[in-house]
């Protein structure tokens, strides 16, 4: 064993803010934590036997495999698995696990891990890609006896003190229904990005999370101390005393900030000449709507309701199920309103193992609205716990992704049709706003027949930057090019304010952009008079919208309007609304300018740094 | 105890089926049979796959086996044909 362990520090992309100081839970490929328990002396015998239980039961699996293969494939193919069996059989490893068992006192499930991954990491260094591939077959060997060991026994948090940290190299929104929520305070990952749709989630559980930390899960265990800087895009593993010291100044003293001042009342925002501009919420948990009032938000901009669906692992929740949890929404929102999205799966499904997944390009595939029209048993449910729960406040219906007025119509007549038979059954009639997100650039050239069909419009600025911009913002060589204030998005969001007004029907803008004051600013001059945000957010966009007058935001957006690059833009952005914003910007400066101007950092163009310190 | 060099002739190197068979050689008997590069002073068990693979062999490498126990004649002898016969692959 290695005496105390030195201090790491890794470089990655923050994309949710804050400090966390925690524990380390790693997890796997299949969001299994990697943990390392400790036997006492009794206990080695019959772990080495559970091991080699678990070698004889892989053993058996793949000699079953191997016959069958060789019955579809041939002999010829079927050597794979020897090479396979004989890994399981390789005595040098064996020896190797059974020898960390017994010298650490350690869980089966760890010394394979740490054997296969001293292996793994000698494989990794060949020069020859051949045999340097091989250590693929040695992950595949490890994997089965890792399933064989883990029988059923589900994790217990309770093995692991203080606030935890997920460290793992990729955490899909659907993970975060498999852990403790209330213990997570924080994400250190080698995948994902800023637009990512974990870091989306990350942001408003207001979780300190730090992504794209290239090479890093391998120097991590469960159980290392580990800090995460959400603000500075660093992670620490093992950090030094004072760094500890220095780290809990700072959490205190942004403790203090974080605190949503209003204490639970809604609050209107005002600007200095009197324009009122409601917050509201963008949520996706059903419990951040505590945090949504504490912030007081006038009402719930978006609901995503995917998180129910992810929730559910097994088939979709029901009717019912989505009822109780839209009309606890909507019973604590009240008198505000809620807007409840309907089924928006997006580029990272909640599908797989389905027949609607597995398409190429699925962010222009077969999700949201078109999703629901073609899975009307699916939609219907939803509709109709939506409707039932508006009995109880104010709702907004909202369908994503519409491309086409006829789409408006055909989800229309669905809730009509879901609307008579409750009437018939409950004797209730049940009223709700209709919306429409727009985010399809077909919408925004549309939107005056669009929105003579709507009550509402929800603006969603990141997948309308990823439409307008044809560019998958997940995709490392073009994310630079996922430019939300780049012009052509700029003149589509004055397109629909105009509308708007035009047209009497209110537009609310739910991307991530609007929690940032400079774009605030921005749209307020525009016209928009509802910003949908990340609930801590909404106290600096508050101060922000009461700095400001209203002619002075429109001569901005006047200007804005006149530029032809994201560049100019921004630096206009960031002169003009200085000058009269009297607030500290740098961090949102950094926001604007990281993508576009500056290194590429948050987009994950350069490969992040490791100091061992 | 015998040491030895054969030779890695084809194509292929001494790849993981190649590898799968001499582990199954050399596993039968019951001498302690080590292998290692030509000049290099780390052996490798014969009968770990593991650590056959990781001696990355392509084709023209020269190795060193050394055997040690009563049925050493026979194992080096063949080991030795394995090696010769190209692991009885075409090229």
């Amino acid at each position: 064993m290695t005496g105390p362990k030195s201090e790491i520090l890794f470089h990655g992309c923050g994309v949710a803010s804050g400090i966390t100081l925690g524990t380390a839970v790693k997890l796997d490929s299949h969001q299994r934590v990697e943990l390392k328990t400790s036997l006492v002396p009794d206990q080695l015998e019959s772990e080495v036997n559970r091991f080699r239980a678990a070698v004889e039961a892989s053993r058996r699996q793949m000699a079953e495999l191997k016959v069958s293969l060789e019955e579809k494939v041939g002999k010829e193919h079927a050597f794979v698995i020897d090479a396979h069996i004989l890994m399981l059989e390789d005595r040098s490893l064996l020896a190797e696990i059974e020898g960390i068992i017994r010298s650490e006192c350690a869980n089966s499930e760890w010394a394979v891990r740490k054997a296969a991954a001293t292996i793994q990491q000698a494989y990794q260094s060949l020069e020859d890609e051949y045999f340097r591939e091989r250590a693929s077959d040695i992950e595949y060997v490890v994997e089965r006896i890792l399933i064989n060991l883990a029988g059923s026994e589900p994790f217990d948090w309770d093995h692991l003190a203080g606030d935890l940290v997920i460290v793992a190299h990729d955490f899909s929104p659907s993970s975060f229904a498999a852990v403790d929520l209330e213990r997570i305070r924080g994400l250190a990952l080698e995948s994902g990005g800023r637009s990512s749709h974990s870091a989306i989630i990350a942001r408003s559980l207001c979780l300190p999370s730090v992504m794209q930390i290239p090479d890093f899960v391998h120097f991590v265990s469960t159980g290392d101390a580990i800090l995460v800087n959400g603000d500075e895009g660093e992670v620490v593993v093992n950090p030094r005393e004072e760094r500890v010291a220095e780290c809990r100044a700072r959490i205190e003293e942004s403790g203090m900030r974080a605190l949503p001042g209003p204490g639970g009342a809604a609050l209107p925002a005002a600007t200095r000449d009197g324009a009122t501009v409601s917050l509201r919420a963008n949520t996706e948990l059903p419990h951040e709507v505590r945090v949504a009032t504490a912030c007081g938000a006038e009402g719930i901009g978006l609901f995503r309701s995917e998180f129910l669906f992810f929730a559910h692992s097994t088939g979709f929740p029901s009717s019912e199920d989505q009822y109780l949890t839209y009309r606890m929404l909507v019973e604590a929102m009240a008198p505000h309103p809620v807007a409840i999205r309907t089924l928006d799966t997006g580029a990272e499904q909640i599908w797989t193992g389905s027949d609607l997944s597995g398409c190429a390009n699925p962010s222009m595939g077969l999700r949201g609205i078109r999703l629901s029209l073609r899975t009307r048993d699916l939609f219907r449910a939803q509709v109709e716990a939506i409707l039932r729960a508006a009995q109880f406040g104010s709702v907004e219906m909202i369908f994503p992704m519409v491309s086409t007025v006829e789409e408006i119509w055909r989800a229309k007549e669905v809730v009509r049709e879901v609307g008579r038979s409750l009437s018939a059954r409950d004797g209730a009639a049940v009223d709700v706003s209709i919306g429409a997100m727009i985010e399809v650039p077909a919408a925004v050239l549309m939107l005056e027949s669009i929105a003579r069909e709507v009550d509402v419009l929800c603006v969603g600025t990141n997948d309308l930057t990823q439409y307008l911009m044809a560019v998958d913002r997940d995709n490392p060589e073009v994310a630079n090019l996922f430019q939300p204030l780049h012009p052509s998005i700029v003149q589509c969001l004055q397109r629909i304010a105009e509308v708007s007004n035009t047209l009497g029907r209110p537009a609310r803008i739910c991307g991530e952009i609007s929690a940032n004051p400079l774009v605030a600013v921005l749209l307020v001059g525009m016209g928009f008079r509802q910003l949908s945000m990340n609930p801590r957010s909404m106290a600096i966009i508050r101060k922000t919208v009461s700095s400001i007058r209203v002619d002075a935001a429109e001569r901005l957006a006047e200007r804005i309007l006149r530029l032809s690059t994201t560049q100019e833009i921004v630096e206009c952005m960031v002169a003009e609304v200085s000058r009269i914003l009297p607030l500290d910007l740098g961090q949102y400066v950094r926001e604007i300018t990281n993508p576009v101007l500056g290194d590429g950092s948050a987009t994950g163009f350069t490969p992040g740094r490791r100091v061992h310190a | 105890m015998i040491r030895e060099v054969v030779l890695v002739r084809n194509k292929l190197g001494l790849h993981a089926r190649a590898a799968a068979r001499l582990v199954g050689l050399t596993s039968k008997f019951s001498s302690e049979i080590h292998i290692s590069r030509e000049g290099r002073s780390e052996a490798i068990d014969c009968k770990s796959i593991l650590g056959i693979l990781m001696l990355a062999a392509s084709q023209g490498t020269r190795l060193v086996l050394s055997i040690n126990g009563r049925d050493e004649v026979e194992a080096s002898r063949t080991v030795q044909a394995f090696f010769d016969a190209g692991f009885g692959e075409e090229n």
